[in-house]
């Protein structure tokens, strides 16, 4: 940093100093864990004993013979079918119902949004409570005169998995919100005009105007909402745990057990480089929707 | 013309849907144990802040608050400062291999931190890191550290190149024109990142999880875990905990929400 600027030194050292902690930091904690996981998946490694003994594929064998891993690996897709369906049908229509609005829209945008930002672990522990079988849900319930529907509804198997569904969708929908909310702004509004010169109802716009032009930013919305609630740990562990039984057992809670608590590094590792490669491919496709967008 | 009061009823309903669960936790924590019994929309007729002495002292969380707000301070501050340095790097100095650094980087964007736990424990375990607050912000810093870089990265691309060679020709260093040419002018970028990463790490369980074992290292997403399963029928204390955990990202919220906005678009990804 004192060198004489124009020296031949300083042209070689300063790409290397400006990038060095954060590349060291990024290799020594990110990529390497990442290879170290595909390896792992090649070895029945416990965790804990200096020998490393490689199995080959064993574990990914093992892994398509596993009614567990395939009740997971089905409630991760059932888990994040409802999540994409709330975040995008709601979630675009919330978008278009806040684009039309003027008055109070910042106060109605802050309510949707806030959740955005509080923890998965307070989500678990709000829904927790109000979930509870003498929780708020069936207090309301029984209130408004629905009492027949309430349910313990963390512990029943046939809806523990769309409850936590819910409440996952409670605390993101705000981003998919923002997100179309910056889509809709960028539609043409000659095209609306256009529409209600052609005696377009309000309906008919969203639909032929609308829809279509939003097609792209959808394709983000979507492809955003499958890779985070692929990757969700926090609010299930801190709820459910994957309970009751395995009915809510996903991906990320399975690979827990295994590996972290039942010392098995190798069979963990498979699962997650089975979760590492559906996230990535859906992250590449995702950033070449984006791309496409800019250009 | 009755349809935008329609439309306003609705958006209105959702509104307060969406705030209900926030609006009655913070409810339950306010009230006197004996209030307990009215339903849970009831608003606190006497309020009480004993749930919230409660939990702060015997509880612990002023300890797992202080261990929160240390990690997501530190994790914030050295991410600007590294992050902004490799994309300074990548947008203004000339070097062989930087397609090779750009796609290495963008590999970090589609690593799920959940898929890599189990490697990077004992990684983080082999330099001796396990139960040290290091440990748990090296790891913070690696897993997000390419969201951020490609943040500085694109808002550095639409600072004027003029700028920076007229800073080298007056023979200011690479340090010097980063320092007093680019970064006062990359606010913006720097503001995104640091609300960014604190939030992320004020909110992240797992890594935590793993990495802090010791009471005494944990932070509010442990704490309140633990809590959580110690004390399942302990509502106002959970509540109280919960309010606690939430009140600063809500406050930062409040305060920055179009950073948020901008940011949490922009770094979407993670």
């Amino acid at each position: 940093m004192f060198l004489d600027p124009d020296s031949k030194w300083a042209h070689r050292l300063n790409p290397v100093l400006f990038l060095l902690p954060a590349l060291t930091i990024y290799i020594v904690f990110a990529i390497y864990p990442t290879l170290s996981v595909i390896e792992y998946s090649f070895t029945s490694w416990d965790g804990i004993s200096p020998e490393r003994e490689y199995v080959g594929l064993a574990n990914y064998t093992r892994l398509f013979t596993d009614k567990i891993f395939w009740e997971a690996f089905r409630n991760t897709f059932v888990w994040s079918g409802v999540i994409i369906v709330i975040n995008v049908g709601l979630g675009l229509v919330i978008a278009a119902m806040l684009a039309r609005v003027w008055k109070a829209r910042l106060l109605i945008q802050t309510c949707i949004v806030l959740p955005v930002v509080i923890s998965p672990m307070a989500v678990a522990t709000i829904w927790r409570w109000m979930y509870q079988p003498s929780g708020v849900i069936n207090q309301m319930l029984e209130t408004i005169g629905l009492g027949g529907l309430a349910t313990p509804w963390l512990g029943s198997p046939d809806v523990v998995l769309y409850a936590l569904a819910l409440a996952h969708s409670w605390s993101t929908i705000g981003l998919s919100v923002i997100i179309f909310l910056a889509g809709l702004q960028a539609v043409d509004e000659d095209l609306y005009e256009a529409a209600k010169v052609d005696g377009a109802t309000p309906v008919q716009a969203f639909r032929y105007v609308t829809l279509p032009a939003l097609r792209p930013v959808t394709a983000v919305v979507f492809i955003l909402t499958l890779t985070q609630s692929f990757k969700v740990f926090d609010l299930v562990w801190a709820t459910t745990k994957g309970g009751p039984i395995r009915f809510s057992e996903i991906l990320s809670t399975y690979m827990y057990k295994r590996g972290a608590l039942e010392n098995q590094y190798g069979y963990g590792s498979a699962i997650g480089v089975s979760l590492l490669v559906i996230v990535s491919a859906a992250t590449v496709i995702y950033m070449q929707i984006q791309n496409r967008e800019d250009r | 013309m009755y349809g935008r009061w329609i439309l306003l009823f609705v958006l209105g309903v959702i509104a307060v849907l969406m705030a209900s669960p926030l609006i009655l936790t913070l409810f339950t924590s306010l009230k006197p144990t004996t209030e307990l019994v009215n339903p849970a929309w009831y608003p606190p007729l006497s309020v009480t802040f004993e749930h919230y002495i409660r939990v702060w002292t015997d509880g612990g969380f002023s300890r797992y608050f202080f261990n929160t707000l240390l990690i997501s301070v530190i994790d914030a501050v050295v991410m600007i400062v590294i992050a902004s340095l490799a994309a300074y790097a990548m947008v203004f100095i000339d070097f062989r291999g930087k397609l090779a650094l750009q796609i290495l980087f963008l590999v970090g964007l589609m690593i799920p931190v959940t898929a890599i736990v189990l490697p990077l424990f004992q990684i983080v375990r082999s330099f001796g890191l396990l139960n040290t607050h290091f440990g748990v912000i090296v790891a913070d810093l690696a897993l997000a550290v390419s969201v951020f870089v490609f943040m500085f990265t694109s808002y550095f691309v639409g600072v004027p190149k003029a700028l920076h060679e007229a800073a080298r020709i007056d023979g200011a260093t690479e340090f010097q024109i980063y320092r007093r040419v680019i970064m006062p002018i990359a606010m913006p970028a720097v503001v995104t990142t640091a609300l960014l990463e604190f939030l992320w790490s004020w909110n992240d369980l797992l890594l935590r999880l793993l990495l802090l074992t010791q009471d005494e290292m944990r932070t509010l997403s442990v704490g309140l875990l633990n809590f959580q399963g110690t004390m399942t029928r302990d509502v106002t204390g959970l509540s109280s905990g919960t309010v606690i955990m939430a009140i600063p990202v809500v406050i930062l919220f409040l305060f920055f929400q179009r950073h948020f906005v901008r940011g949490m678009t922009a770094g979407a990804v993670k």
